[in-house]
């Protein structure tokens, strides 16, 4: 069965997040791997698209946050990103921040209190 | 894992390249699709079908995108338009005036700049056909005599007769210059000539300076040092990348020697096992120098220090050019740190 990707909404804020994060986890990284590791970690629930990637990792080297160095790997360039010093702190920064609302939206959706009540199957 | 021939490689590219993608994405994105293709091969679906899914998937529209602006953010991705109405009626019609709306302003546009050109263009098309009703007319005039009056030649006054001002004796006194060749030395005058003449830039033999005798000063002018122009909007503008790059004096050889001479192992992070890159980004001046140091990336334990204390050492390189002419260039470099085993 397919699992439902139409996650694209929720994707939109959090993805420049989620590859701050990433780098941060993995140290150097290339764009395709990103996604697998994207894809192998949610089990198939979120992939991010050729479309969507490209343009966040761009706009993050332009930013600063990201260093790049292409490599030769079997007759290709491999472009590998990895996060400056900058990148590393806002990593930090936006992941603590992602945490926290997503903390808030948990609470929000799972009614007026803190607490998660398990769902009974 | 299978990896693919450079046959197939070829295909893809060709295949990317009928999308019209930007040359400059174009390395990145040819090495994503290897990637996934080499991965569906080896989940076993045949080539021919994997290409006909990347063309659904990697449509012109999609690498267009990619190629209008590299760094729009997927936020940005879809229209405020698809935004706003995610999950609402489309059909309505609001949906359809919205998104048509910039091609209508266009077109609007594109009309009142037309009817305006016409209307200012109408008066000289009637203007053109009206000319050729006026008829010539002559008109007969008698022409006078004029005289000129003689001109009185005019006095040449002669120049004024300026009185000999004695020459006051001089001796020759100039502020050190730092010269980079040996120049012919003037030996500085001793203050008894000094006493009894005024001071300027050459050496004058004349009367004796006294207090009572005040002249003008002479003109204290050093030697011409040649025109200098100064192009300072290309000095001024740094860039990060320059038709001709900036580099080392003798090549990465001569600079791989120099690092190998200079650069010592912290010994911090020889204890601490720390190995890496350290990149650095500096400013190469027009003149070669090496300024504003920064490290962008580095891996601590002191290499950080160790490797700008390095590319401080370094000598002057030759500059980056543009157009020609030697421009700033902001320099990105790796420094390998890595230990014997």
């Amino acid at each position: 069965m397919k699992p439902v990707t139409n996650n694209n909404e929720y994707l939109r804020g959090t993805l420049k997040t989620i590859v701050l994060n990433l780098l941060a986890e993995k140290g150097r990284m290339y764009g395709y791997e990103i996604t697998q590791e994207v894809k192998e970690q949610t089990q198939g629930t979120i992939t991010l698209t050729f479309g969507a990637l490209y343009p966040v990792l761009h706009k993050l080297e332009q930013e600063g946050m990201l260093l790049t160095e292409s490599v030769e790997v079997d007759g290709r360039l491999r472009k590998y990103y990895s996060l400056t010093n900058q990148g590393t702190a806002t990593a930090d920064v936006k992941t603590q921040e992602l945490g926290r609302f997503l903390d808030a939206l948990q609470q929000l959706i799972s009614g007026a209190g803190p607490r998660v009540i398990p769902a009974t199957v | 894992m299978i990896r693919l021939s450079r046959q197939r490689i070829e295909e893809l590219k060709r295949f990317l390249q009928e999308t019209k993608v930007d040359r400059v994405l174009l390395p990145e994105l040819l090495d994503h699709l290897a990637c996934e293709v080499e991965e569906r091969l080896w989940e076993g679906e045949p080539f021919e079908e994997v290409l006909a899914a990347l063309r659904g998937e990697v449509t012109v529209a999609v690498v267009q995108d990619l190629n209008h602006n590299p760094l729009k953010l997927l936020a940005m991705n879809a229209s405020m338009n698809e935004i706003i109405f995610e999950g609402r009626n489309k059909a309505y019609g609001a949906y359809v005036l919205r998104s048509r709306y910039p091609r209508n302003i266009r077109i609007a546009l594109m009309c009142v700049l037309l009817l305006m050109a016409l209307a200012v263009a109408l008066p000289k098309i009637f203007g053109t056909e009206g000319s050729g009703k006026v008829t010539d007319r002559m008109v007969e005039t008698d022409l006078e005599r004029i005289f000129l009056k003689e001109q009185e030649p005019e006095v040449v006054l002669p120049p004024p007769v300026r009185e000999a001002v004695p020459v006051q004796k001089q001796v020759r006194y100039l502020p050190p210059e730092v010269v980079t060749d040996l120049v012919e030395e003037t030996p500085l005058p001793t203050i008894e000539q000094m006493e009894t003449a005024q001071i300027s830039a050459q050496n004058v033999e004349g009367e004796n300076f006294t207090e009572d005798l005040i002249l003008p000063p002479t003109e204290m002018v050093g030697p011409a040092k040649g025109d200098v122009i100064e192009l300072k909007g290309m000095e001024e503008k740094e860039f990060l990348k320059a038709e001709q790059q900036p580099e080392y004096e003798g090549g990465s050889e001569a600079f791989r020697k120099f690092l190998e001479k200079n650069l010592r192992y912290p010994p911090q992070a020889a204890r601490a096992n720390v190995q890496g890159k350290v990149f650095l980004q500096f400013s190469v001046m027009t003149d070669g120098s090496i300024a504003n140091v920064e490290v962008i990336k580095g891996i601590g334990y002191g290499c950080d220090e160790e490797a700008v204390r390095v590319v401080r050492l370094m000598p002057k390189w030759r500059p980056g050019k543009q157009a020609g002419r030697p421009v700033r260039v902001r320099y990105t470099l790796p420094i390998q740190f890595a230990l014997a085993e």
